[in-house]
């Protein structure tokens, strides 16, 4: 087996591997643990140019409850929630269903629809900046919520269906012509059927999904501005007053914006992994 | 049945379009005053006001500042307010030549403000009309380390050579006179207008940021020639370019800077980071050209009526009492800036007080910075020039010439 495990090593190795691992760990969560320690700092710190030394005052419940009580946070994180969950549901519902016709029906140009459902994955989306929110403005749905939220499920849905269709594909065909034998109408057959058998795939993309929507900077500020509508990600940068930039309070913040993507992915972990892997190997 | 739908349609719109739009006795202002300070400032001024006029509701939208740029534009065309908040001087020039703007010299008039707002009229005034009513500014000057001037032996320079003088104690002392950070462009911009305030005057200032003055002009030459001195003596703290101008406090608290040309919201953090007011002290930029009146700079913050307003009447209401005495004081006090009506009184602390001795004493004009007074786009090469200029000094002829080069362009 290539690499060798490390048990598997002569002990020299071992301890030197044990040794540099917390040193590499450190290393890597250096930026964090910055922004953690800055989150409790209080300004004054900040501006004394204390960045790395130990924060002279501890403000850990000052400062969380100041980018809730005197920032708009909370309506950020509020838009945040409204923007992603219905972009989870719409996008999981939506490539469900694509999906499913994609894979079970042979009809005159499925494998032409499949490929442009794959080739828009191709589309590196910062060209499309300018005419989407021309479209947004059009449509008055500029600077709405809802308009963030459709958008991301148009764009999400290109990629799960690709996902779903080869997953629904990897199921055995016996058990829809079963079914079909049995004279079980077609939705039947979707909703009773092979709907319980993604369940696998939908837990997967729904995590996947959620990460992506929630951690998306860039069409939150192209879309939208302003506390009403922006979500978190994109209103972060607000919490900075008109000279001083508070930045323990962004800290504060962005720690805060961070958790519900972290929470979700430590507690679906494993369906996480499989939504990286899934369809990968046959 | 389809002209039932239709109906139930036509009215739905008729009455989001009332819900939107103000009715009589409704005030909308659009203010972007999202700080806390700011927010509570206002919260208390309306307050004030419907207590003061009981059959006027105020409806308030509060922005954050960067959105507030762009929306403004949005909503002075689409979705007037009955009041909006905006700046003096340039800054409002392009919405008032769009015709955005109303003139409210009618409430200058009535209510006496071309006394009780002499100081500021001057930056309300284009065209010989007054296009707004100004409620707070604040001083710029020379913040510096009183302790270490003390401990140096500094008397506060009051002149060019006292000033280079002093640079040249500090230096000998290892500490650097004056920390500045110009990443974001604009501090330089302050140093700027404190030279050319001094060397040439505000009227050639004025001139030169109105594009009515060549940049190649043997007068602006002398200024940049007079920073050019301030840089060869290492008055300016090493790789300012990389600092904001808040980083560029670090080496003020920590004693290794003594001064910074600034604005009155650098003592906030100051203190914060622990600073006295004994150890912190504020003097007026020294004098270069003594046959040049004095001008400073106070960039002030202002409220408008857009012309697509709905509800003027109480709008010019709400100016008015703005404009007045109390208010100003009271508004003040919780900003902790300085009000503008010459019968207010200033809040009791030694900056504000410093600052309200120094420009109400001031006969040379008032100055609002360099990116209000000049074109936005002017503003900015503008200000990379000031930087380019003080890393490498020895480039002043190109970049002046890039700089008339861009005044061509601009103004037309």
């Amino acid at each position: 087996m290539f690499p060798t495990p490390i048990e598997r090593r002569s002990a020299a190795l071992q301890r030197m591997y044990k040794t540099a691992l917390p040193f590499a760990m450190i290393l890597w969560l250096l930026p964090l643990i910055a922004v953690a320690l800055t989150s409790i700092r209080s300004a004054g710190d900040i501006t004394a140019g204390n960045y790395w030394g130990w924060p002279t005052s501890f403000n850990l419940i000052q400062n969380y409850s100041d980018i809730f009580t005197n920032t708009p946070l909370g309506s950020y994180m509020w838009n945040s929630v409204r923007v992603t969950i219905p972009t989870v549901i719409g996008t999981l519902a939506l490539s469900c269903m694509s999906g499913f016709a994609l894979a079970v029906y042979k009809f005159k140009g499925n494998m032409l629809v499949f490929f442009m459902f794959v080739a828009g994955n191709f589309v590196p989306f910062q060209i499309l900046m300018v005419p989407v929110r021309d479209l947004t403005l059009q449509m008055g749905l500029y600077n709405s919520v809802t308009g963030l939220a459709l958008f991301h499920i148009a764009f999400q849905t290109g990629f799960c269906t690709l996902f779903m269709r080869n997953f629904i594909r990897s199921l055995p065909v016996e058990l829809i012509e079963a079914a079909r034998v049995e004279g079980v109408k077609e939705w039947r057959i979707f909703w009773f059927i092979i709907l319980p058998l993604m369940r696998p795939a939908i837990a997967a993309l729904a995590v996947l999904v959620f990460t992506f929507i929630w951690n998306d900077y860039f069409w939150a500020t192209v879309l939208t501005q302003g506390a009403e509508s922006q979500p978190v990600t994109a209103g972060l940068y607000s919490l900075n007053g008109q000279w001083v930039a508070a930045w323990h309070l962004v800290s504060a913040g962005s720690i805060v914006a961070a958790l519900p993507p972290v929470a979700i992915f430590f507690l679906l972990q494993k369906h996480f992994i499989a939504g990286l892997t899934l369809g990968a190997v046959k | 049945m389809i002209s039932t739908f239709k109906t139930t349609i036509a009215s739905l719109a008729a009455s989001t379009i009332l819900a939107t739009s103000a009715f009589a006795g409704e005030l909308v202002i659009n203010t972007d005053t999202s700080d806390p300070a700011p927010k509570a400032a206002f919260e208390q001024l309306i307050a004030d006001f419907e207590a003061a006029n009981p059959d006027i509701t105020v409806k308030w939208n509060l922005f954050d500042h960067e959105g507030y740029k762009t929306s403004i534009r949005n909503f002075l065309t689409a979705d007037a307010p009955d009041l909006a908040n905006w700046y003096a001087g340039n800054r409002m020039l392009p919405y008032v030549n769009a015709g955005l703007f109303e003139d409210v010299s009618d409430v200058w008039e009535e209510n006496g403000l071309n006394e009780s707002l002499a100081s500021a009229a001057g930056s309300m005034t284009i065209d010989g009309k007054k296009w707004g009513v100004p409620y707070t500014y604040y001083q710029w000057g020379v913040y510096y380390r009183k302790d270490i001037f003390e401990a140096n032996g500094i008397e506060v320079p009051t002149n060019w050579d006292e000033f280079k003088a002093a640079g040249a104690t500090l230096t000998a002392a290892g500490v650097t006179p004056i920390t500045i950070g110009t990443k974001y462009l604009w501090t330089a911009g302050g140093v700027f207008d404190y030279l050319n305030l001094r060397t040439n005057g505000y009227e050639f200032h004025m001139a030169l940021t109105k594009g009515e003055v060549e940049w190649t002009d043997q007068r602006v030459v002398d200024t940049m020639n007079n920073w050019k001195e301030l840089i060869d003596a290492g008055f300016f703290l090493d790789n300012h370019t990389s600092y904001s101008w808040q980083e560029a406090l670090a080496p003020m608290v920590a004693g290794d800077a003594a001064m910074y040309v600034m604005g009155n919201f650098a003592v906030a953090p100051l203190r914060e980071a622990g600073l006295t007011d004994d150890q912190l002290g504020f003097f007026q930029f020294p004098v270069i050209n003594p046959d040049v009146p004095l001008a400073e700079e106070a960039p002030t913050d202002t409220l408008h009526i857009p012309a697509n307003a709905s509800n003027k009447e109480d709008a010019r209401k709400f100016l008015a009492f703005l404009a007045s005495a109390e208010a100003q004081t009271k508004i003040n006090e919780t900003l902790g800036q300085l009000p503008i009506n010459k019968d207010s009184t200033v809040g009791d602390d030694k900056f504000l007080q410093a600052g309200y001795a120094m420009l109400s004493s001031t006969d040379g004009g008032i100055a609002q910075f360099f990116d209000r007074d000049a074109p936005a786009e002017m503003a900015k090469i503008g200000m990379e020039g000031f930087q380019e200029f003080m890393v490498k000094p020895d480039r002043l002829d190109a970049i002046l010439t890039r700089l008339e080069k861009t005044r061509l362009r601009v103004y037309k």
